[in-house]
């Protein structure tokens, strides 16, 4: 059932991707041009930026043409995307790629098994010793927001609206399956993603994402979801998963204002994030150490989530690898690198980002971190503790 | 007036013998007026006594005072003047009193004394050098001393660093769960799995493994 995924398909899916892209945009740019010639209302100005953008990149055009406003048919379409998400039942295969904050390229293959409504699970393929290969059944039983359906929820596709501009960007083939391309801008004109959605069902099959480059040569795809092998109607055969009960205390969700509210009471909640990321979610989950806040930021396309605990590091951090991010001690998860824990004032911080290295690394910069004291420093607090340890009344 | 005359100071001398003395004392028996005359004047001689002892007692004390500062002087001697690093080669040190009145004598360092002046033994007279035991013992007592300063500074830096003192249990990060709610804010598959090896919940985890990463 799994797909082998290796570096040779890897860059064949980028390169699939990209032309899949290219082609998409031509295709419209003729039809609108057609229509244009025939007296249909296009106006120049769209005209002209798919011309642009047949002509050289999409970053090129984007610089020299940039949008001011979202399209109601583009937000609409991801809107559906988001409902088709939950309301339709499907399997298929998601291959996820992401550029690390170090440069390097994650993959990972899952299976996505949805019932219309109903639960959601997903088996991811073991990479190494690091992703259980286990089943895992999302705790979102209704079908709300369930996990797994290439990051289009509504949440997010509101927080699009918010921070970039939308637009339709015409009909192209996936994987011999017609489907509409949405386009995200940036405020400077950049593109910053792309949507292909299923023209039949709506349904999200794969989400390109660019980075934020001045240079368009050096623009290039920095996350890849792609959606295969997409089968439609009610899964016959599911596996057999643990209740998602039995897994997690249930995480208390919280409205962003409460959770700000938390601020100075001996927590760390920060509105923003660099890279324009606003706090949109959260909650509060009571484990055995303690309870942790969890603290969700996004600007539509990117997520950086952020968890407090409140204590220290432990001895040893097994899985976790000591890097320096940014001048910031700091322990990755091996996973992906996406992952980073660390220690400051009396808490531990972990970050889970699904977001360019630069916004990763400015994020851990702008929450505390236990900085090493100086020479002095630790030679004074050295002392004062032998002199505590020496003291027959202390 | 007394009755006795000079007999009395005399006998309050001690300077009336024989049977002068005897006939004194039968006056004195009898006569109140000089027993008071006798007793006032061996008060009065009591008094001039003690006054007089008061030059004697300074006099002693001068001695006293005299003989610890000989006392000092040789204990200064066997221990080696203390004398500023510009002064080594060309100090002046008082003359020993042991050693006569000469006076100031220009001293020279203990390198080029070689005459006969030249004292080994400690507090001996004209000894002017240091002696060589005095400076290791203080060569011994400055390395001790640089010892125990690097000895508690390796220590005071040992463990003056690390983040024990934070408060709060040590935590492992519970990775899978946070990558559960993560994956719910982004709708994304979660990575359900935990890295390797770190199943270890914080409660379990023995405290003995304490080590600061």
């Amino acid at each position: 059932m799994y797909v082998t995924v290796n570096h040779r398909r890897r860059l064949a899916l980028l390169s699939a991707t990209m032309t899949a892209a290219v082609t998409a945009t031509m295709t419209v740019t003729v039809s609108l041009l057609v229509a244009a010639c025939g007296g249909q209302p296009a106006s120049q100005t769209r005209a002209e930026a798919l011309v642009s953008t047949t002509a050289s990149s999409p970053q090129a055009q984007a610089r020299t043409q940039p949008r001011r406003k979202s399209s109601p048919l583009a937000l609409g379409l991801l809107t559906k995307a988001a409902q088709a998400a939950m309301l339709t039942s499907y399997w298929g295969v998601e291959i996820v790629t992401n550029s690390g904050t170090d440069g390097s390229v994650s993959e990972f293959e899952s299976e996505v098994w949805h019932v219309s409504g109903g639960q959601t699970i997903t088996q991811t393929q073991a990479a190494g010793a690091n992703v259980s290969a286990q089943p895992y059944q999302s705790e979102d039983l209704n079908g709300q927001s369930p996990e797994g359906v290439l990051g289009v929820t509504q949440t997010l596709v509101k927080l699009l609206e918010t921070h970039y501009v939308v637009t339709y960007g015409g009909v192209a083939q996936l994987d011999s399956r017609p489907a509409r391309v949405v386009e995200v801008w940036r405020a400077d004109g950049s593109l910053a993603a792309q949507f292909w959605l299923d023209q039949a069902t709506d349904l999200p099959l794969q989400r390109q994402v660019f980075t934020d480059s001045v240079s368009p040569k050096s623009a290039h795809v920095i996350s890849l979801d792609a959606f295969n092998e997409v089968q439609f109607g009610v899964p016959s055969q599911m596996p057999a998963v643990v209740p998602a009960a039995a897994k997690a205390a249930a995480m208390a969700t919280m409205a962003p204002p409460v959770l700000l509210a938390l601020n100075g009471h001996g927590w760390v909640v920060k509105s923003t994030m660099p890279g324009g990321l606003t706090l949109f979610s959260g909650g509060r989950t009571v484990t055995k150490s303690g309870p942790v806040l969890d603290l969700a930021y996004s600007d539509g396309l990117f997520v950086v989530s952020v968890f407090e605990e409140r204590g220290k590091l432990a001895s040893t951090l097994a899985g976790w690898q000591k890097v320096k991010l940014g001048g910031q001690t700091v322990y990755a998860a091996e996973p992906d690198e996406g992952s980073l824990t660390w220690a400051g004032r009396g808490m531990v911080y972990t970050l889970i980002a699904d977001a360019p290295a630069q916004t990763v690394v400015a994020a851990v910069g702008v929450l505390p971190h236990d900085e090493s004291p100086g020479f002095w420093k630790r030679l004074s607090h050295g002392f004062a503790r032998l002199a505590h340890l020496a003291n027959p009344f202390g | 007036m007394s009755h006795l005359g000079d007999l009395l100071s005399a006998l309050v001398d001690g300077e009336v013998s024989g049977a002068d003395r005897d006939r004194v004392s039968a006056h004195l028996a009898r006569c109140a007026e000089c027993r008071e005359e006798a007793a006032a004047l061996r008060e009065l001689k009591r008094e001039l006594r003690s006054l007089a002892a008061e030059p004697l007692d300074h006099a002693d004390a001068g001695t006293a005072m005299t003989q610890r500062l000989l006392a000092i002087s040789a204990q200064a001697g066997a221990a080696g003047p203390i004398v500023p690093a510009h002064q080594r080669k060309h100090h002046i040190v008082p003359a020993r009193i042991h050693g006569g009145s000469r006076g100031p004598e220009r001293q020279r360092g203990p390198e080029r004394q070689r005459g006969p002046e030249r004292q080994r033994g400690p507090g001996g007279p004209g000894r002017t050098t240091q002696p060589k035991l005095s400076k290791r013992n203080r060569r011994f007592l400055v390395l001790g001393a640089m010892s125990i300063m690097v000895t508690l500074g390796t220590a005071a830096f040992s463990v003056g660093g690390g983040t024990d003192t934070a408060p709060g249990p040590r935590i492992t990060p519970q990775y899978e769960l946070y990558s559960e709610e993560h994956a719910i804010d982004t709708g994304e598959v979660p990575l359900t799995g935990p890295p390797a090896g770190s199943s270890t919940s914080p409660e379990l985890e023995p405290a003995g493994q304490a080590q600061e990463p």
